[in-house]
């Protein structure tokens, strides 16, 4: 399990967010002694830290300066101070990502897992059963198995990016979750639309030997079992 | 300065001249003074006079011209004694003094209130600041609890950072100081960041929305920008018409090398002919803003300020009932390829 630390002083952000990492398959701790932040994080070999710039005895870009001297874990560095200037600096400083209160919780889950995937550098195909998912391609394939030929599969973008999602949070996911994730790849489909691309991957899912892959949670959403 | 007025403003003077001339040339009757001893005086006394009232003029000319030309030409007019020498009359010296003495009180009068402003301008970004802590909470408690929290609540949570924004930008937009940094960026990047802001209402009003040209890369302030943007976006949320298939249209082109535009359409219910030309005047309303949703008058006002500061073109064409149409236009600044 990744381990998100969150450096954030006001504690009804940190408890909320840590609340929403751990719903989400992280394990999110909370940095609580900030007199000697910079020590506190490299002892506790986080994979990914959630920094604010307002935090006590130093500030967030400090923080960074110095953390960057030891190491390089991601950051994303999480502000109320909506400016241009700020982000360039920050990000001048080795962040990874810059996000802006009030943020929608969605879309830095989003980030967090773009960035994780991003340092992990997996590769770039995925798996589920004996599927072999290619994002980049847009192609599913089955590895033929014995004499089986090997087929193949075509996902348009839409498809890929619901499939995609699914396959890298093996939960319920609603429908606002997979409406924000295709939003955010600037896939900007409407409700029908995506009701027509979860059934159409469905099909595309049986046609390959995986009927029923997709799971309806009545009120809930989907999940991939 | 003009001669003539000068010398009717010297009237008594020379009245006072006349009077003591003339109990001259009487004195020198009743003493039977001679014919050439009048002569004498009369050109002594008035070639004085006039020497006296000549010397006196052109000196004064000299700063008083200075000053009222330079007075024409300044733009910021309470600058004159910084133009000007100090005059080398007594009462000009005097005049001088007071001015300075004038402007100086003035000046102090204005610091003050621009610290007052600028303390208030800064409390205000605090307070924004500030303000967005409890945001962030309640859309990660919203998330978080999303069994008891309803979508609405997310809407509202949007509402108020909408109005909180736009508080921020009002500030920054009424301040001379430049608080803003141009950089290169990705007009994609910017349009989905206000299209995502936007996400549930466009979805729940069922607004079809199309995205196109916008791979390209523009000189701005990526945040402003999206202020900017956001404003129009809301703008085509708020007045959709009820009797058509909602839809919102963001295009980029670019027009030759230097410039973009991107144009925000709508088919919503546009705008009346004689509104149209005062939508960006401050708490302008006009008719949609009374009859329809309510509206403050700011939000166009401050977009338009902002389009301003930055360089930007903003341009609204509309006919009421049918569209409304949206353009900013990006220049491309040779001066910014130099730099880099």
């Amino acid at each position: 399990m990744k381990k998100i630390l969150i450096a954030e002083d006001d504690n009804s952000i940190s408890g909320e967010l840590k609340e929403l990492l751990d719903n989400s398959g992280y394990d999110a701790v909370i940095l609580e002694n900030f007199q000697d932040a910079k020590n506190e994080i490299i002892s506790q070999m986080p994979d990914l830290i959630l920094l604010d710039i307002n935090i006590p005895y130093t500030n967030g870009e400090n923080l960074l300066k110095e953390l960057r001297k030891e190491s390089d874990i991601p950051v994303i560095m999480v502000t109320s101070r909506n400016n241009e200037a700020d982000e360039v600096l920050s990000m001048s400083y080795g962040a990874d990502d810059y996000i802006t209160k009030p943020y929608n919780p969605t879309i830095l889950l989003l980030r967090i897992g773009a960035i994780l995937r991003r340092t992990e550098q997996t590769g770039d195909t995925l798996r589920y059963h004996e599927l072999l998912v290619c994002p980049q391609k847009g192609l599913i394939l089955r590895e033929g198995a014995g004499s089986e030929p090997e087929t193949e599969v075509v996902l348009t973008k839409n498809e890929m990016i619901i499939f995609v999602y699914l396959l890298n949070n093996r939960r319920i996911v609603t429908r606002d979750e997979l409406m924000t994730d295709l939003w955010n790849n600037k896939e900007y489909i409407n409700d029908n639309a995506l009701t027509v691309n979860i059934s159409r991957l469905r099909t595309k899912l049986k046609e390959i030997g995986y009927e029923n892959a997709i799971a309806t949670r009545k009120g809930q959403g989907y999940i991939l079992v | 300065m003009k001669f003539r007025k000068y010398l009717m403003d010297k009237g008594f003077s020379l009245v006072l001249w006349i009077i003591m001339y003339l109990i001259l040339l009487l004195l020198m009757f009743a003493f039977k003074t001679e014919g050439s001893m009048v002569v004498a005086v009369t050109v002594i006394m008035s070639g004085c006079g006039i020497s006296i009232l000549l010397i006196n003029f052109f000196r004064k000319k000299r700063f008083y011209d200075e000053v009222i030309n330079n007075l024409e030409q300044l733009d910021k007019k309470y600058l004159i004694l910084e133009t000007v020498n100090m005059p080398e009359f007594y009462e000009g010296e005097l005049m001088y003094q007071f001015l300075y003495e004038i402007n100086k009180s003035m000046l102090e009068r204005i610091g003050e209130y621009e610290f007052s402003i600028n303390d208030f301008k800064d409390y205000v970004e605090m307070w924004i600041h500030e303000i967005k802590i409890p945001l962030s909470s309640l859309s990660l408690m919203a998330r978080n609890h999303r069994d008891t929290f309803d979508k609405r609540v997310n809407q509202q949570i949007k509402r108020l950072d909408d109005h909180v924004e736009q508080v921020l930008y009002y500030v920054r937009s009424e301040n001379a100081e430049k608080d803003y940094l141009i950089n290169e960026n990705s007009l994609n990047d910017i349009v989905s960041n206000v299209v995502m802001r936007n996400k549930d209402d466009l979805l729940e009003k069922n607004i079809e929305l199309t995205v196109s040209g916008v791979d390209k890369l523009i000189l701005t302030d990526s945040k402003w920008l999206e202020f900017i943007l956001n404003q129009i976006i809301n703008n085509s949320v708020k007045y959709i018409n009820g009797t058509v298939q909602a839809c919102i249209r963001i295009q980029a082109r670019a027009e030759g090398t230097e410039k973009t535009v991107l144009t925000v359409y709508d088919n919503g219910i546009g705008i009346p002919e004689d509104d149209l030309k005062r939508v960006f005047e401050k708490s302008f309303t006009g008719k949609n803003g009374r009859t329809g949703v309510k509206s403050t008058g700011m939000g166009l006002y401050i977009a338009k300020k902002l389009c301003d500061k930055l360089g930007h073109g903003l341009m609204i064409e509309s006919r009421e009932q049918e569209y409304t149409k949206v353009s900013l236009v990006f220049m491309r600044n040779p001066y910014f390829d130099v730099l880099k």
